[in-house]
């Protein structure tokens, strides 16, 4: 095992953490209904990027993605729990690091959005379709939102190096 | 029934499926399946927070939209879980939370069928609407969770 996984291991949280058989099902839980949230309200505003159901203002696509975010926080806080309880899991793990890749990719992806197209949403009206660069926008999510899942349950069977 | 569960369980399908190195086998079908789960409940659920009062600039009408995304991720799921089933299909079939984890998906599919119906005719959901839409986010949610504790249940 490298030196931080079985460092961290040995502390007295992650082994209190391990202590209780329940935590490991119920976050595991929590993670798979967080996944559906950020799947279902991300994928809604993305497929209105990609410039399906032309009849939903842009505006009014966006109103799952507070969900969405509450999806994706209860899969960080479940998924920063895992890492605790077994570091050893995700450090040596490729599809550890594609899964944290993809995240990154999709957190930047709805920055960029933000931060530079953000503000033309509002002015598309019902019936129009999108910009070019809404479509890539909404396709990288869509694309880096799957490739988080597939890598994530993946994660017991490839890059391991067993 | 338990001979045909165990003669399904030893096919050479189910052998392949468990047996195999292959990434292919048991592995592309648990993440299948689990694509499918975000598909499925992904789009139950924004149709149910919309019927909930959430994004009401997003005409009702246009929620019919997310009914066809719910019955290609209940496709997948369902041949990518019959498949997982049939390669343990002897153990599954006795596991008590593999069939509370069918109820709840066949209720499931019932309470989506149901709102189909329902849902779309007026402008604001009304009071059994909304609640049929609260049974589906709990009931999605339970079957998830069910889903989950075959893991661990056995």
């Amino acid at each position: 095992m490298d030196p931080f996984s079985a460092w961290l291991e040995s502390t007295r949280i992650s082994t209190a953490m391990r202590d209780m058989t329940w935590l490991w099902p119920t976050c595991e839980s929590i993670h798979f209904i967080g996944l559906a949230l950020l799947i279902g309200g991300a994928g809604y505003f993305d497929l209105r990027l990609l410039g399906f159901m032309r009849r939903v203002p842009v505006a009014a696509a966006k109103a799952f993605m507070p969900w969405a975010i509450t999806g994706f926080a209860m899969n960080f806080v479940t998924g920063t729990l895992f890492f605790i309880m077994a570091p050893h899991m995700y450090v040596p793990s490729a599809a550890w690091w594609a899964k944290v890749f993809f995240i990154v990719v999709a957190g930047l992806n709805a920055m960029f959005f933000e931060t530079t197209l953000g503000t033309r949403v509002m002015l598309l009206g019902p019936n129009e379709d999108t910009p070019t660069s809404f479509k890539i926008v909404g396709g990288v999510s869509l694309f880096a939102w799957f490739a988080v899942l597939f890598f994530g349950r993946m994660l017991p069977y490839i890059g391991t190096g067993n | 029934m338990h001979a045909w569960l165990e003669s399904l369980q030893n096919s050479g399908f189910s052998q392949w499926v468990v047996g195999s190195d292959s990434i292919w086998a048991y592995p592309m079908i648990l993440t299948l399946h689990t694509v499918g789960l975000g598909i499925v409940v992904g789009s139950a659920a924004v149709l149910d927070l919309r019927l909930l009062g959430i994004g009401p600039g997003i005409p009702l009408q246009e929620m019919r939209r997310v009914l066809p995304l719910f019955w290609v991720g209940f496709g997948i799921n369902l041949v990518s879980g019959v498949m997982l089933f049939a390669s343990e299909a002897a153990d599954k079939a006795a596991q008590p939370v593999f069939l509370v984890k069918l109820l709840l998906v066949a209720a499931g599919v019932v309470v989506t069928a149901r709102l189909k119906n329902v849902a779309f005719d007026v402008g604001i959901p009304p009071a059994h609407v909304r609640t049929l839409a609260k049974v589906s986010l709990f009931v999605w949610a339970g079957a998830i969770v069910a889903g989950r504790l075959m893991a661990y249940l056995k």
